[in-house]
């Protein structure tokens, strides 16, 4: 009997198997081998008319240490996420507890602020370029009447000014999802909690602090980290309105990898590069969850 | 004796066949040469390439509507043989065409190609040599008629020949010749400057008459000048005036980039500093933007490539895939001249080629060698909508291309002066960079920084991808280069 049921279980083992090898083998296949791939490219030098696939040991590593343009992308990066993301935070839990309180119209209002997040990025970043047009822009025509004079600011042209007309474009766009996601945690957020604290007489802000936030506060943090890891790879919005400049003032390391990979063919750097961003982001990923404690 | 018999008769009969089978060969041959090389293209396709399709990238958008409306339609009639166009954006052209070499896949038969990517093309061994092909199909005689500067410059890598120039890009300098004849300002101007007012002939002239233009006409919301000023474009000025001003690119011996001279520095500032008598937020200014202004008439000079004198006549203002067009108010009032310096920048243009991947080959270059013809060339030039600019010597004095409007003749005069002194974009292995490089300088020109500063780091960019690409490798491109005839003005 133990025999029959040793053999049974070997057949329902392999059974499973079976059932989960395709799905391992397509992993495999599309997220393991491209990472392994990557890392032999690496070590190469192939580039636009260089295909000698011999291995040049560390030089991409070198060249990437050295390459200061990398660095400033990688910082004009962390400079977006640092000031666009509180940004959006705050606005969107701004919104959410407004729209939390039943207000009237407040089904209509709320898919009306979504709308942002369902334009494509491109044609947000394309969109926003005529906004901040210098003649027929409505920016410049609105700024204009508090002037009392006609305004011509060059927007995506002007360093004073780059920054702040990419920040606005990509808030436009992205607080809504903010939005989105922390009213439904609002919302799930316990009323009786909230009633016991109003009859208690706690103000708002301790209440906010000590029932809201806790409850709404795993949710915040899967939005933090989505939109953070979105803006690392900021591309579109800033393709569309400066192309990275002036110079390369506003480049980010999205568009740093794309010019240098897909526009002149250093593809070893580029992999060099693209495991550079990989290791980091991996690694803000993991202690961001760990802190947060979404990964157990 | 048999045999010695049978030896004088086999003797005299070829002494008797020979002469007459050459004869009959020249006669043949003559008939063949007096066929056009578009009529041979044609028929050599009729028997390779009738029921199949052949693919070209081509750019995106009017470029596009030539051989999808025109030359592709007319090609199937003549030839069976259908083509596929892959409209591709220009600024993705290189990338897509490189792509699609990488990955062997043989997806695409004919390119366009510009000129200034060919030597990376060629390096990569994305293109096919046409030589043999050439004379197979008797093209080299038609290749002759091509206009100098594109043929001797535009054509060939390393003495072999990779590509047809198809498309006579050439800045040209367009003015409003009715506001030059104007006594008033006439008189104004020899008082204030004692030269004649007429079109520059150096960029002092330039900023003299743009700026008493400006302000001359200011009550008329006209503006002396305006350009495009977008960095894509700017290079390609910038590239013509530092040399029209007696720049050099690198030191030909040491290949240290020389940029950063002093003529660098001086045009870069004069670039900005004309920026103050042409419209405000002139430095956003694209082909459509300064076009627009133009059309409107409030601008009195400009530079750009040869559609704008074509869009400024208005007789292309009833095609219906030019409605994006503004009207024209300036119809009858625009002279035509090369830039001040008389050595109009290429800027770009278009080669046709065949990619090495192609698994039909022979199919693409006889489309190519039909496209570029002399006879199909001419009509593929006057396309309303197309955007090919004259490119062979025999359209710049086309009858017909002449009565298209009542300046055409002075119009294709001025591309035939061009067409004879252009310069060439620069050329080298990795041009992409380089170019980038100066784009990236130009966003900064317009952002405010120093001109020097600018040109100093773009120096240091060329001098770093010349290292990476191979100081002596790159040396034996830039010098090949140089030492064509439209590489620096003589």
């Amino acid at each position: 009997m133990p025999v029959l049921r040793k053999g049974r279980r070997d057949r329902d083992r392999a059974f499973r198997l079976a059932l989960v090898a395709p799905s391992i083998a397509v992993l495999l296949l599309v997220g393991v081998f491209p990472l392994v791939y990557l890392i032999v490219v690496s070590f190469q030098n192939l580039t636009m008319s260089d295909t000698d696939t011999s291995f040049q040991g560390l030089l991409n590593y070198r060249l990437l240490l050295a390459d200061a343009r990398l660095w400033q992308s990688l910082l004009h990066t962390l400079v977006f996420i640092a000031v666009a993301l509180p940004i959006e935070l705050v606005l969107g839990l701004a919104m959410a507890q407004l729209f939390i309180e039943r207000i009237p119209g407040r089904a209509v209002f709320v898919a009306l602020l979504v709308l942002p997040v369902l334009v494509s990025p491109i044609v947000a970043g394309a969109t926003w370029s005529l906004m901040f047009d210098n003649r027929f822009g409505p920016i410049n025509q609105i700024l204009g009447w508090f002037a009392g004079h006609p305004v011509s600011l060059l927007w995506t042209i002007k360093p004073e000014l780059v920054y702040p007309a990419i920040l606005v474009a990509e808030v436009w766009q992205w607080t809504p999802f903010m939005f989105l996601l922390l009213l439904a945690a609002l919302a799930a957020v316990d009323r009786s909690q909230l009633e016991a604290a109003a009859i208690d007489g706690a103000s708002w802000w301790r209440t906010f602090r000590q029932i809201v936030l806790p409850a709404i506060w795993p949710v915040m943090a899967v939005a933090i980290l989505i939109r953070a890891l979105d803006l690392f790879r900021l591309f579109d919005v800033v393709w569309a309105l400066t192309k990275g400049g002036p110079g390369t003032m506003t480049e980010t390391v999205s568009m740093f990898a794309y010019v240098r990979g897909f526009q002149q063919f250093e593809t070893s750097y580029v992999a060099a590069v693209s495991l550079l961003i990989i290791v980091l982001l991996s690694t803000i990923v993991l202690w961001t969850l760990k802190r947060v404690e979404l990964a157990r | 004796m048999v045999q010695a018999s049978h030896g004088r008769m086999a003797a005299a009969f070829r002494r008797a066949l020979l002469p007459a089978l050459a004869i009959v060969s020249m006669a043949f041959s003559g008939t063949a040469l007096a066929q056009s090389a578009a009529q041979r293209a044609a028929d050599a396709a009729k028997k390779i390439c009738a029921g199949k399709t052949i693919t070209i990238v081509w750019e995106a958008g009017l470029q596009s509507l030539d051989p999808l409306n025109f030359s592709g339609p007319k090609w199937e009639q003549l030839t069976g043989c259908k083509v596929k166009v892959v409209e591709v954006p220009t600024a993705e052209m290189f990338t897509k065409i490189m792509q699609e070499y990488r990955a062997g896949t043989g997806a695409y038969d004919a390119l366009n190609v510009i000129p200034a990517w060919m030597p990376d093309l060629v390096q990569a061994g994305a293109l096919e040599n046409l030589e043999s092909y050439v004379d197979k199909y008797g093209y080299r005689a038609e290749l002759k008629t091509i206009a100098p500067t594109y043929r001797d410059n535009q054509m060939t890598v390393n003495g072999k020949i990779y590509g047809f120039p198809d498309d006579g890009d050439v800045f040209l300098f367009y003015y409003r010749k009715d506001l030059f004849a104007r006594p008033d300002l006439q008189k104004a101007f020899k008082a204030k400057f004692n030269y004649d007012l007429a079109p520059p002939k150096t960029w002092k002239q330039f900023d003299d008459i743009g700026s008493f233009l400006t302000e001359a006409l200011k009550a008329e919301g006209i503006y002396g000048g305006s350009f495009f000023r977008e960095p894509p474009y700017t290079m390609f000025m910038f590239q013509e005036r530092f040399r029209v001003e007696g720049g050099k690119f690198f030191d030909a011996g040491t290949m240290k980039a020389t940029v950063n001279s002093a003529v660098g520095v001086k045009v870069l500032t004069e670039m900005r500093n004309e920026n103050r008598f042409m419209p405000p937020g002139v430095e956003k200014f694209g082909f459509v933007e300064n076009l627009a202004v133009f059309l409107d008439g409030k601008s009195a000079m400009t530079i750009s490539w040869p559609p704008y004198g074509r869009f400024a006549a208005g007789y292309l203002s009833e095609e219906k895939a030019l409605a994006w067009v503004p009207k024209s108010k300036i119809a009858g009032k625009v002279g035509y001249a090369l830039p001040p310096g008389g050595h109009p920048e290429l800027a770009a243009g278009f080669a046709l080629s065949v990619a090495s991947t192609s698994k039909q080959k022979e199919a693409a270059y006889l489309f190519i060698q039909w496209l570029n013809s002399e006879e199909i060339s001419l009509q593929r030039v006057q396309l309303p909508y197309a955007l090919r600019d004259p490119f062979r010597d025999s359209h710049y004095t086309d009858k017909d291309y002449m009565a298209k409007w009542p300046d055409a003749k002075e119009y294709l005069a001025a591309l035939g002066e061009g067409a004879k002194t252009g310069l060439l974009d620069l050329s080298l292995i990795q041009t992409d960079k380089y170019e980038e490089a100066i784009r990236q300088g130009i966003s900064k020109l317009w952002a405010g920084e120093d001109p020097k500063k600018i040109l100093d780091e773009v120096a240091k960019q060329w001098d770093e991808i010349t290292q990476r690409v191979g100081l002596d490798k790159q040396k034996a491109v830039y010098n090949a280069w140089a030492a064509k005839g439209g590489a620096y003005p003589k």
